[in-house]
């Protein structure tokens, strides 16, 4: 192993040699860092059977903190944004009061269940029932309700369900459970609180989105976005600048492992002869205004912080992006990717310059779509009793170890239930 | 291909970008579209021959256009001005095709129309 390090190292000086002074910088992957995963194969059937998928819907996405949005939506008391949840068949509310405080309430009529509204955002004084106009505040409580003297019940049982809600960093966090085991900031611990609270996207006023809806498993769509093993392959044409002599997979310098999340550190070396002019122009532009925000260069700029179990937030280095992959079902997953903007864009430049950003990370994310479908149509025949991951594939490791190790802990519980039972 | 255009046109067709921009007149029609989701779709759409036209005559302008448009700011924009950055917008777009993707272009279309575009932050009011 020692002689190998060398020779690679010897390899490497050499290299740099060769190099022009100013791109060569020395890259050493962080094998070592994903050593204490294990090496083990990892079972197919938990990116495909819908009974694995059962027990991670149970055992992770009905009680973890899910990010589900970001507070540049909720401007102002009254703005409120829907979303539903699938995997939960549940539709959220999330809403600014009055006083400023975020909460969440599901979508839900404490009447007879009516789901109260189908928009998916706007600025509301609160929430009227369209079946027997039971109206709500924007703090769940009902206010009023047509000939309510000839129920059996009161005001204050019939509020709406409260979801609970927290932020960190600008993003919105939901937890479905009704007591949380920990709260947000417990759950993301003290690093990555600092993190985020750091990020670009902490003072994001607006931003893009696209969309995506994928036959995959939630992990197998997000583990793609966690490697850079497939770029050379996938990418080799729209990522050419991320693969040099030094380094010819593009992989990241660093992992981190905190708990069920995980960072990695992208590797700063690039190939200046990849751009044209026309990417020199432009991405020149991005930059500088980037740069006027105080966004360029920014400590969390080519950090990738992926928060369990389904989000992670990449720090480019003109404007910070997110992608949650929701699962739908065993085999079915939908992916939301948003571009994060601090500030209007004040002149054409900057228009420019965020459109073509928006252009570029979605094509690159459109070259991925063909690859997971496949990955998930090999899966799904049973063929497979293992899949691996080498060592540079470690977040992916990582995911699995954790989402298995809360099934099993969901297992224990529900067997020593049935004990107790 | 493109259909006849309506009586008139021909007089307007001078003013609908500003002066200095007046090469790029035959590509207002398909490119200066005004939303992204719509720049989008008419990238896919486009035969390779009409973005390599496209992007041939209008990726020498870009420098100058955001230079000219730079000049004052977005909510001044006169309905010229408007079309032209427009049409600079839609040239990110093809830029793509023509650059990166060149002769896989059409199966990249067909990939990307899986990704549908939720919200923008660069559609001119």
């Amino acid at each position: 192993m020692e002689r190998a390090a060398r020779r690679n190292r010897a390899r490497r000086h050499n290299k740099d040699q060769r190099m022009n002074a100013e791109t060569a910088i020395a890259y050493r992957p962080p094998t070592d860092r994903t050593a204490w995963l294990g090496k083990d194969p990892i079972p197919a059937k938990a990116y495909h059977d819908p009974a694995y998928f059962e027990l991670e819907r149970q055992a992770i996405f009905m009680r973890t903190w899910l990010q589900i949005g970001h507070v540049c939506e909720l401007s102002e008391p009254g703005s409120f944004i829907r979303r539903d949840l699938e995997f939960a068949e549940a539709s959220i509310l999330i809403v600014r009061g009055k006083d400023e405080t975020i909460r969440a309430f599901h979508n839900v009529c404490t009447h007879r269940g009516t789901q109260l509204t189908g928009e998916s955002e706007g600025r509301v004084n609160g929430f009227i029932c369209p079946y027997h106009m039971w109206n709500f505040g924007l703090d769940g409580q009902l206010r009023s309700a047509p000939d309510f003297a000839n129920f059996f019940t009161s005001k204050e049982d019939c509020a709406l369900r409260q979801v609970a809600v927290d932020t960190c960093g600008g993003l919105i966090f939901i937890n479905l459970a009704r007591q949380p085991a920990q709260n947000l900031k417990e759950f993301l611990g003290e690093y990555l609180v600092d993190q985020l609270e750091q990020t670009p996207c902490a003072r994001a006023t607006q931003f893009s989105e696209y969309t995506y809806n994928l036959d995959a498993n939630w992990k197998l769509d997000y583990d793609n976005f966690q490697e850079s093993y497939h770029l050379k392959f996938i990418h080799s044409r729209s990522g050419a600048a991320s693969f040099t002599a030094e380094n010819p997979f593009g992989y990241p310098e660093d992992y981190g492992f905190y708990g069920p999340h995980r960072t990695q550190t992208f590797w700063p070396g690039f190939d200046p002869n990849a751009a044209t002019a026309f990417q020199t122009l432009v991405f020149g532009k991005a930059s500088q205004f980037a740069a006027e925000k105080g966004l360029l260069p920014h400590p969390t700029n080519r950090q990738y912080y992926a928060l369990f179990p389904n989000f992670f937030l990449f720090g480019s280095p003109t404007q910070h992006f997110s992608h949650t992959v929701y699962p739908l079902s065993a085999r079915r997953s939908r992916g939301v990717i948003r571009l994060y903007w601090v500030g209007e864009a004040q002149s054409a430049s900057e228009l420019m310059a965020r459109e073509y950003a928006f252009v570029v990370a979605r094509d690159i994310h459109a070259e991925d779509v063909n690859v997971i479908r496949a990955g998930q149509r090999g899966l799904n025949s049973g063929a497979l009793e293992h899949i691996h991951f080498q060592a540079m594939e470690g977040l992916c490791r990582h995911l699995y170890v954790q989402s298995n190790e809360m099934v099993e802990k969901y297992k224990r519980e529900q067997a020593a239930q049935e004990l107790e039972a | 291909m493109s259909a006849p255009k309506a009586s008139g046109s021909e007089t307007l067709a001078p003013e609908t970008l500003p002066a200095g921009f007046e090469t790029l007149e035959p590509f207002v029609d398909r490119w200066a579209a005004t939303t992204c989701a719509a720049r989008s779709e008419r990238r896919s759409q486009s035969t390779a021959e009409e973005r390599s036209t496209f992007f041939d005559a209008a990726a020498p302008l870009l420098d100058p256009a955001l230079a000219y448009l730079d000049t004052r700011p977005l909510p001044e924009l006169t309905p010229a001005d408007k079309r032209l950055l427009n049409l600079m917008l839609s040239l990110g777009h093809v830029q793509m095709a023509v650059e990166v993707h060149r002769e896989m272009e059409p199966e990249h279309a067909a990939a990307r129309a899986s990704m549908e575009i939720t919200r923008s932050v660069t559609d001119l009011a």
